[in-house]
Parts: structure tokens; sequence; C-alpha cells
């Protein structure tokens, strides 16, 4: 007997059930009041110290961290970078859940494993790979050379272009895993209801695919822009020291020159910026999706 | 034969059982050191480990981190030290010292003593090794620079790999570049100027960890690096040949210290009179390691731009306890002077 049958059988235990289920999700619960709210809340503790050595309580490192111009640029660019990892995310990842849906069941299985087989390697080799794919003397400038069609090799890498189009790669499975698993949920028959109404492929395309899909491609638009902006590894080595991003500073200030306070403030910029464009995807993702339904 | 409960949870003890072994057999304990990732950790592995566990019984665990590194987790462990010894540069040394993170330390207590020259043990720790900054190139994509100020003139220039004030050779190299420009020890403004001139062509700034890579890979042909960096790259059959400076090469000691609070002090004596043994520093000596040996019994490879280590004393010296107050500012204004 399923436990929904269980609680249609025994509606009086619902109660008891209920508290079962809370009681089940408290060891959750706890893990991350310990292991995540607790040193969230020592980072902003953390924050408000004036001095290195975390003896003077005040407000120092907030308008050291805020009244400097450059940082505005910093936090601007690392979301700026998201977003565009976002977007290329979107446009070559789309295509891709589109054509999963329409593959034979055998198929489906091969590209997704070709989708998830990138995540197997670290992060950190799939970073690399990229320096001797973007670099001076690499594939692409290889390539190019040798047809001609530059006679001087690029400059890829150390570069805003270079670096999204690595994060693209990168990041691609957090795009498509969320986007597959609900466009493989959608009825066929309603794209098969809208052509039969006369709907163009494109119109079917943006009037039903589109916006049925939204909570698939508003999770994957989450993924990787948290992931994308938060990407250490990648945006430094990829990237280079010049383009400069949130975690670079957070790194600097709190493994080099070792100012707490600074490093606190800058990683709960990271933290607070990050989560207000989530929010805000988020919305849009709930309000096309109340559009959607009512 | 079919798996039931029962000889599944007797498979998993045997195995549980095995994993104690080797904790009944490695009676005599172990020693937790830091070390640089990269060829430190590979030598490391490779060479001091089987020594300390032929000679002491002793099992060597790595830790592999950046100075700077070594320093942050020490400081947030307060007081429950992550690891036994720390290997540090000049730099980190001092804000360990000033930090309290080290034991006080007793040369007198490795047997090895009287084979490191005067002055190499102090209450602080016990220097192992060598470093000289200059800079390395690629002989087959440019011709030799002569000095600092070479960097920032073609053709070098637009093949120059640069890194900021995280590391030792980094700050090394800019202060050095700086006195050719009316700087000081205290004063790096004049490189920062310079290198903003020419940073369009500049090839390549990038983390220190990413540098020999990016030099690998023709990203760049021209970086300031140590002996130690060029002589592995050189190992991996790369075209890369080491200056020392018209100016004058930089040269700084790497030393090891015992963390204050340690539960295993004899242990890391002992680990430490293995690193400074004449074995071990031969060893290390050796390719492809090429680390410049402490140990007064070992030769200088003829490599090296010096033959002996008091021909080093001629060397630049730098002054960390007066850079350090100032490396925070410098990170910053090296930040916003490359930013794009």
């Amino acid at each position: 007997m399923s436990v929904a049958s269980d609680l249609i059988d025994r509606p009086r235990e619902e109660g008891r059930l209920r508290l079962a289920e809370w009681q089940l999700a408290l060891p959750l619960s706890l893990a991350f009041a310990a292991l995540f709210l607790a040193p969230l809340l020592l980072l902003g503790a953390t924050s408000f110290f004036n001095d290195e050595k975390i003896t003077q309580p005040g407000f120092a490192s907030w308008t050291k961290f805020f009244g400097d111009p450059f940082n505005y640029k910093v936090i601007l660019d690392t979301l700026l970078l998201g977003l565009k990892t976002v977007c290329a995310t979107v446009v070559i990842g789309y295509p891709v859940a589109l054509v999963y849906i329409d593959l034979p069941a055998r198929l489906q299985k091969v590209l997704i494993f070709i989708i998830v087989m990138p995540m197997l390697l670290s992060v950190v080799v799939r970073t690399f790979a990229w320096i001797v794919v973007l670099g001076r003397e690499g594939v692409v400038n290889q390539l190019l050379l040798w047809l001609g069609v530059i006679s001087e090799p690029l400059r890829l890498l150390q570069t805003e272009l270079g670096l999204v189009i690595s994060l693209t790669q990168i990041e691609m499975p957090l795009m498509l895993l969320p986007l597959i698993s609900v466009m493989s949920r959608l009825d066929p028959n309603l794209r098969d209801a809208s052509a039969a109404l006369g709907a163009s492929r494109w119109r079917t395309l943006f009037t039903v695919i589109v916006p049925l899909s939204m909570p698939g491609l508003v999770a994957g638009c989450l993924l990787v822009f948290a992931s994308s902006t938060t990407a250490f590894i990648s945006q430094t080595v990829i990237g280079g020291v010049r383009l400069i991003y949130l975690p670079l500073v957070i790194w600097q200030q709190s493994l080099v020159v070792y100012n707490w306070p600074l490093a606190a403030v800058a990683s709960l910029s990271l933290v607070v910026s990050v989560l207000s464009v989530i929010a805000a995807l988020s919305y849009l993702g709930r309000r096309s999706s109340r559009h959607l339904h009512g | 034969m079919t798996v039931n409960r029962r000889t599944l949870l007797a498979g998993v003890t045997a195995l549980g059982g095995t994993s104690l072994l080797p904790g009944i057999a490695h009676a005599k304990g172990s020693v937790v050191a830091t070390t640089y990732p990269g060829t430190w950790e590979d030598a490391y592995r490779t060479v001091i480990a089987p020594m300390l566990k032929k000679k002491d019984d002793i099992d060597l665990e790595l830790a592999p981190l950046f100075a700077m590194d070594q320093i942050g987790k020490a400081k947030a462990a307060r007081g429950a030290p992550p690891f036994d010894v720390f290997v540090l540069d000049p730099g980190p040394r001092i804000v360990g010292i000033e930090a309290g993170l080290f034991d006080k330390f007793d040369g007198k207590k490795l047997s090895n003593f009287s084979k490191l020259p005067a002055g190499f043990t102090d209450e602080y720790g016990v220097q192992v090794s060598a470093q000289v900054v200059g800079i390395a190139y690629n002989p087959k994509k440019v011709p030799a620079p002569k000095g600092w100020g070479d960097l920032l003139k073609d053709p070098w220039v637009s093949r120059l790999g640069i890194t900021g004030f995280q590391t030792t050779f980094g700050t090394s190299a800019l202060i050095e570049l700086s006195k050719l420009f009316g700087g000081s020890l205290t004063n790096v403004d004049p490189a920062l100027v310079e290198l903003k001139k020419v940073l369009p062509k500049i090839a390549a700034v990038g983390l220190p960890a990413a540098m020999p890579g990016l030099f690998q890979q023709g990203q760049c042909d021209v970086m300031y690096t140590n002996t130690q960096t060029v002589a592995t790259l050189k190992g991996k059959g790369i075209d890369v040949e080491f200056v020392k400076p018209e100016s004058g090469a930089v040269a700084f000691y790497t030393t090891m210290h015992i963390a204050k609070g340690t539960g295993e002090l004899a242990n890391s004596y002992k680990y430490l009179d293995v690193v400074v043994s004449k074995d071990a520093q031969g060893a290390l000596t050796k390719p492809p390691y090429n680390f410049i040996p402490v140990n007064k019994d070992v030769e200088l490879p003829p490599e090296l731009p010096m033959k002996s280590l008091d021909e080093m004393t001629k060397y630049v010296q730098l002054d960390w306890s007066k850079i350090n107050p100032l490396r925070a500012s410098w990170i910053e204004k090296f930040n916003k002077e490359m930013a794009k």
C-alpha cells in the first residue's frame, strides 16, 4: 500500500504524520543552521570591525569598501559576467533541449551522457583545458592561422570574451539538466494541438513551449548565474587578474593581506548582490508562470 | 554465490578492519607538514617522506598550501594548529611571528645543526632552501633581456607576463623594477606608473600559480620568477632560460617553523632534521626538483647563478618587515592600475 493511500485511509493520523515529516527535516535544518547560518552570522559580525586584528568594532570596513567607486565597478562587472554567461548558456542550451525532446529514447540517453560528462571532470581541469584551447598557441589560434583568417594570433585568453566562452561550456550542464527535466515532461499533444489550430512552428515555440518550460529555464538561469559569478578559478585563470571580480577581491583580502573585516564586507556584497539578481529572476519566473496559469 | 546481509556485513567489517592495520603498524606516529604545491610537494612526497619513514618510522602527511594560505588557515584555527610544521617565505614568516603562530625553536636539537651555515636557525625556525628571483625567458622567441628595465621595452614587453604583490617573487621583482625608476623598498609607485604606460602591450597579467602554465602554453615568453620554477619548466622540456638582472638578482631563504600548540613536537624536530640532512638536501638539489641546498656538505649545482651560498649575501636582500605593512595597499593599487 502506498503512502498516499495510507493518508486517505487514515485521515486522523494526518496531524501526527505532519509532525513526523517536520522531525525528519530536523537533522538537515540543524546542519544548515550550524554549517551555513552560523558562519554567515560570524561573517556579518566580522565585517563590523575596523582593524585587521578584529579588535575595534565599527563601520570602517563598510565605509572603506563602499567609499571606493572602484568596488562598485567590481560588483557591477561580477553581475554582468553572470548575466552574459546566462544569456550565452540560454542561447546555446535551449535549442539543445528542444532537440532532446524530439529524440528517440536511446539517443536521449546518449545526449544526457554527453551533457553530464564534463561534470565528471573537475572544474580545475576543465579550466586549464581552456588555456590550451584559447591560448596564443592554442587550438583556435592555430586553426585560424592555418586557414589564413588571421595573420597574428588573436588575444582570447585574459579577455572577457574568452572567459564568457569558457564559462558557457563549464556551466552548460547546470542550464541543461533542469531545462531538460521540465521540457521532457511537456505533453507532446500540446504542440500538435497548437499546430492543428493553425499556429506556425515559431508561434508554437514562443506561445506554448517557452512559457511551459519557464520553471526549468529559470532554475537553469539561477544555477548558472550563481555558479559563474562565484567561479574564482575560471575567473582568475582564464580571465587573468586584469578582469577583477568579487571572488578575487575576497581571496586577496582574506588570504593575501589578512584583512578579514574587509573580506567579510566583500563576501556579504557578493552574497547580497547575487541573491538580489536571483530573487529578481525567480520573481520573473513566478510571474510568467502565474500569467500562464491564471 | 548469493550476497545476503550477513556476508555483506562480514565483508564490510573485514574491509574496515584492514584499514586499521596500517595504524597499528605505524606506532611511532606522524607529522603533518605544509608544502608548496607543485615541485615542493612532489619532492617532499618522493624524497623526504620515505627518508623520514626509514630513519625514524614517522609518517609524513603533506598539506600543499601557499605560504599566505598557511598563515590564513593557522590564524583561523586559533590555537589548534591544523598542521605541525610550516614552510614559509620571508614575508609570511614575519606575519606568522607577529601573530605568535610558531613554537620557540632550538636549532641545537637538530643533529645536523653543525652542517648549517651560521645564522641559518633562529628562535623561530630554520632555513631549509634558498631562492633566487630573476627573469625567465624563452630563448627561441626573444633575445636574452639584460635587466628589469628591458621588461618594459620591445621586443620583451609584448611577450611579458606579470603578477602582482601576492608572492615573494612578484613583490621582489616589482620593487627592483621600481628602483630603476626612482622608487625604493617602500615606494613601488614608479613601477606601477611605468607598467601602466605599456599595459596594452603586456601579454598576460595573471595569478602567480597560473604563470608557469601561461609560459608553457606560449601565452607569454618573459616573466619574473625564481630559479626553481625555471629549472622545473626546463625539466618538462620547455625552452626557458634564467637571467640574473644587471642590478642583481633578489635572494631569499625559505624557512620552516614548528606550529605553536603542536602535539608532535619531537616528531617535528625529527622531520626538520631529515629535511636539512645531507642525503635529503643532496637529493632535492638534483633534477627534477632543483632546490638550492643549505647543508654545507652539499655542493651547489653548476647551472645556478652563484657558486656558493656565501655569494648570495652579495645578492639583493629585501627587508620584509618594512614591506609587509605596505603590501595590502600595494595589492589594492595593483588591482586598480591594472584593471580593464
